[in-house]
C-alpha cells in the first residue's frame, strides 16, 4: 500500500462507485398460462423477442410513512388486456443507495412487464 | 370491423435470426373489438371482408402477400419481399358441439373445435382443456401458429400418431378479394361439418379428398388459412422417461421401433408377459462429437388422465447466457476445432436430465421454449428403416467436413396424408441437427454448404429422404423437390393452379415456392380437379 501513487485511493473509489452503480440483478416472475402479448414489429434479441415490453425506469417519491406503493397496469394500446404474463424486476446498487441516504423517501424502480394477449 | 396497422418496415426476420429477410409493406390485422361485435362468427366473417380488402390492396400494386405466424420456421417460407400480414391476433375460438355436423359424420362432435389462424399451440391447448380435452400431438414446444403448423408440417415425435396437419379435418381458406373466393375444404370421405356451417362462413363447400390433402401442407401457396376445424380427443397424460442406453439398442429400436422384443425395457412399462410397451413417443440424441457407448434417449407414454398428480413444470428456469454463447460462436467461426468442446461443456443445458416420474398433459410436457438465440436446424426425413445408416453418414460427414456447432436427435412420425408431407414414409424418422448459427470464414463452411452436402452424402448413398419445410436447407439444389417427392408434385401443383387463379396463384408465391419450383404451373390442368364430390 505503502508504494501506490496518491492518485490510486479515489481511482479505486471511482472505479468501485461505478462498478457498484452499474451492479444488479433481477427477479423475473411469468405466468405459467396464457399466450404474451406479442410484438410483430419488433426486433428484440433479448429474452423478450417477439413480445410487446412495457419498461419502466423511475423515481417514485413517497413520503416519510408511507410503507410501500403500488402500479396499476391499465388497459394500453401494449397492455389491451391489463393483465401480466411476465414481469421484471431489476434491482441496482446505486438504487438502494438512493432508497438508503434518503430514508425510503426516494424509490428506483426498474421494470419490464409483458401482458396477456387478447383472448377471443 | 377489424383494423390493420400498415407498418413500413424494410426488413423482416424469423423469431431464430435466419434472415434478415427484405420487405416493403408489414400488415397486422387486430378483430373487432367484442363489445362492438359480441358475436364470434360475425367477428370472424368481419375479419375476412378485412382479409380480403388487404389482398385487393396488394393485388392492385401488383404485389404478393404472404401470412405469417409465430415466424418460428427458419427457412425462407413465411417470407415475402412485398407484402406480409401477422395473423397473431387473430385468435377466435370455437367449441363446435352444438354446431350441425355433416350428416355421414363419423366424428365426435365434441371432439372437434374451430380456431382461426392466429392461436398458437399453448392458447389451443388451453381451450381444449377448458373442455376436457387435448390435441392429439404437438411439435416440441407450443408457440407456433395453428395455420403455421399445417402449412410447414409440424411434428413431435408421436410415433402412432403424426404431425400437427393430420388432425385438421376443415380448412376456411380465402383465395383472393372477391366474395366467391372463400372456401370451406374437407375429405370428401371423411366429412365433419355440415353445408349450414360453412355457410354461416361465407364460404363453398368443396368435399374433395385430393384437395384438401394438398392443401393441408400449403406451404402457404393455397391462399390465406383464416381457420381450421380439428379434432382433439379426450385428455390424456404423458408418462416421460429419459434415459442413457447403449447406442446399438437405440439404434435398433429406431429401426424396428418394436419395443416388445427389445433389450431394453423401462420396468414400470411393461406388459403381462414383461414385454416392453410401446411409447406414444421415442426420441434419441446423438453429440455427434463424443465417441460414447451410449445415447441419451427420451420415451413418453400415454396414460389416462387422473388428477392429482405432480407438478411437471420446473418452478425456476435458467437460461444461457447469450453473449457467452455468441462468443463461443465468434471463436468457433475461426476455430472450428474448439466446436466438440464448447458441445460438450454446454451438453448439461442442451440435453435433457435424466430424471424420472415426470408426468403431465401434452402441454404440460412440451412447454414453452424462451428465446435463445439465433439458432439453425436441418431435418431430415427418412423411413425409420434407414435411420441408423443415415445417421453414421451425416455423423460422418458432420465430423469430417465440420464441425458445426449442432448436435442430432431422431423422432418418429407417422406417415401424413398430406401430399407434400415430409412424412411420407411408413413412419418417418426425422433426422435432425440443431444448434446455433454460424457465419462461414476461411476455416468454416456455410449452413447452405453444410446443408448441400447432407443431400448430396444421402443422395449419394441411395437413401431416400425429404426435408423439413420450415427448416434450413439447400433449397435451391437442382431438382430437389421432384426428388424428394416424384409425382406427388405436379399433383400439388395442379390443385393450387385450381383452387387459384392465375393472378391469385402470383400474388400467393414467394421466394420459397419459386426457388422450389412450386410456384410454376404445369403445362396441362386437369379438368374437374377440384370438384366437391
Amino acid at each position: 500500500m505503502k508504494n501506490m501513487p496518491s492518485f490510486s485511493v479515489p481511482v479505486v473509489l471511482i472505479l468501485f462507485l461505478m462498478l457498484g452503480l452499474q451492479s444488479c440483478y433481477s427477479v423475473r416472475i411469468r405466468g405459467a398460462n396464457g399466450v404474451p402479448m406479442p410484438d410483430p414489429v419488433g426486433e428484440r434479441t433479448d429474452y423478450y423477442r417477439s413480445m410487446e415490453v412495457i419498461e419502466m425506469d423511475t423515481t417514485i417519491s413517497i413520503d416519510l410513512v408511507t410503507k410501500d406503493f403500488t402500479l396499476l397496469v391499465r388497459e394500453s394500446e401494449k397492455c389491451p388486456t391489463a393483465r401480466i404474463h411476465t414481469l421484471e424486476y431489476r434491482n441496482t446498487f446505486g438504487g438502494l443507495l438512493l432508497s438508503g441516504i434518503t430514508f425510503g423517501r426516494k424509490r428506483q424502480v426498474h421494470i419490464k412487464y409483458v401482458c396477456l394477449k387478447p383472448e377471443n | 370491423m377489424a383494423s390493420t396497422k400498415t407498418h413500413p418496415k424494410t426488413v423482416w426476420d424469423t423469431l431464430h435470426n435466419n434472415g434478415p429477410f427484405p420487405l416493403k409493406t408489414l400488415y397486422v390485422t387486430e378483430l373487432a373489438g367484442q363489445g362492438n361485435i359480441p358475436s364470434k362468427i360475425d367477428r370472424y366473417n368481419d375479419a375476412a371482408v378485412e382479409i380480403q380488402r388487404l389482398i385487393q390492396e396488394t393485388h392492385q400494386q401488383n404485389q404478393g402477400f404472404r401470412a405469417f405466424g409465430s415466424a418460428w420456421s427458419m427457412s425462407n417460407i413465411a417470407h415475402h419481399s412485398d407484402r406480409m400480414h401477422y395473423n397473431g391476433f387473430m385468435n377466435i375460438s370455437l367449441a363446435l358441439s352444438d354446431e350441425p355436423p355433416h350428416p355421414n359424420t363419423s366424428y365426435n362432435s365434441s371432439n372437434l373445435f374451430f380456431f382461426q389462424c392466429g392461436n398458437v399451440i399453448k392458447r389451443i391447448s388451453e381451450v381444449l382443456a377448458a373442455h376436457g380435452k387435448s390435441l392429439k400431438t404437438s411439435g416440441a414446444s407450443n408457440g407456433q401458429t395453428i395455420a403455421g403448423c399445417i402449412s410447414t408440417g409440424v411434428h413431435g415425435s408421436a410415433l402412432d400418431t403424426g404431425s400437427v396437419q393430420d388432425y385438421i379435418v376443415g380448412l376456411n381458406l380465402i383465395t383472393g378479394p372477391e366474395p366467391e373466393d372463400i372456401y370451406y375444404l374437407e375429405r370428401h370421405s371423411s366429412p365433419a361439418m355440415s353445408d349450414q356451417f360453412a355457410s354461416k362462413l361465407n364460404a363453398k363447400v368443396l368435399r374433395n379428398d385430393g384437395l384438401f390433402n394438398a392443401a393441408l401442407v400449403g406451404l402457404g401457396g393455397f391462399g390465406f388459412i383464416h381457420g381450421v376445424v380439428l379434432e382433439a380427443e379426450d385428455r390424456f397424460l404423458l408418462q416421460r422417461y429419459v434415459r442413457k442406453i447403449d447406442k446399438s439398442i437405440a439404434l435398433q429400436l429406431a429401426a424396428s421401433l418394436d419395443f416388445a422384443n427389445s433389450d431394453f425395457v423401462i420396468p414400470e412399462e411393461t406388459d403381462s408377459q414383461g414385454k416392453g410397451n410401446r411409447p406414444y413417443h421415442y426420441k434419441i440424441f446423438i453429440n455427434p462429437y463424443q465417441q460414447t457407448q451410449d445415447y441419451m434417449v427420451e420415451l413418453i407414454f400415454k396414460k389416462p388422465y387422473t388428477e392429482p398428480y405432480a407438478d411437471p413444470l420446473p418452478l425456476i428456469r435458467t437460461s444461457l447466457y447469450r453473449d457467452l454463447i455468441h462468443l463461443l460462436i465468434k471463436i468457433s467461426e475461426n476455430f472450428p476445432k474448439s466446436i466438440p468442446w464448447f458441445i460438450k461443456r454446454l451438453e448439461k443445458a442442451i440435453l435433457p436430465e435424466v430424471r424420472e416420474h415426470v408426468k403431465g398433459t401434452l402441454s404440460e410436457i412440451f412447454w414453452d421454449a424462451p428465446y435463445q438465440g439465433p439458432a439453425f436446424a436441418c431435418s431430415f426425413g427418412v423411413d425409420h428403416t434407414d435411420a441408423p445408416r443415415a445417421l453414421e453418414l451425416l455423423v460422418k460427414l458432420t465430423r469430417e467436413e465440420g464441425p458445426v456447432p449442432g448436435i442430432f436427435a431422431m423422432r418418429f412420425v407417422k406417415k401424413s396424408e398430406a401430399t407434400l408431407s415430409f412424412a411420407k414414409f411408413p413412419v418417418t424418422c426425422m433426422l435432425e441437427i440443431d444448434g446455433v448459427l454460424w457465419k462461414k470464414t476461411n476455416s468454416i463452411m456455410s449452413l447452405t454448404e453444410y446443408s448441400r452436402r447432407m443431400i448430396e452424402v444421402l443422395q449419394a448413398n441411395n437413401i431416400a429422404f425429404t426435408l423439413h419445410w420450415g427448416k434450413n436447407a439447400d433449397w435451391e439444389f437442382p431438382g430437389l423437390i421432384e426428388h424428394m417427392y416424384g409425382s406427388a408434385v405436379p399433383l400439388w401443383k395442379n390443385y393450387r393452379n385450381s383452387l387459384l387463379s392465375k393472378e391469385m396463384a402470383v400474388l400467393f408465391s414467394n421466394d420459397f415456392l419459386q426457388i422450389t419450383g412450386l410456384s410454376v404451373p404445369e403445362s396441362i390442368i386437369p379438368d374437374n380437379l377440384i370438384v366437391s364430390l
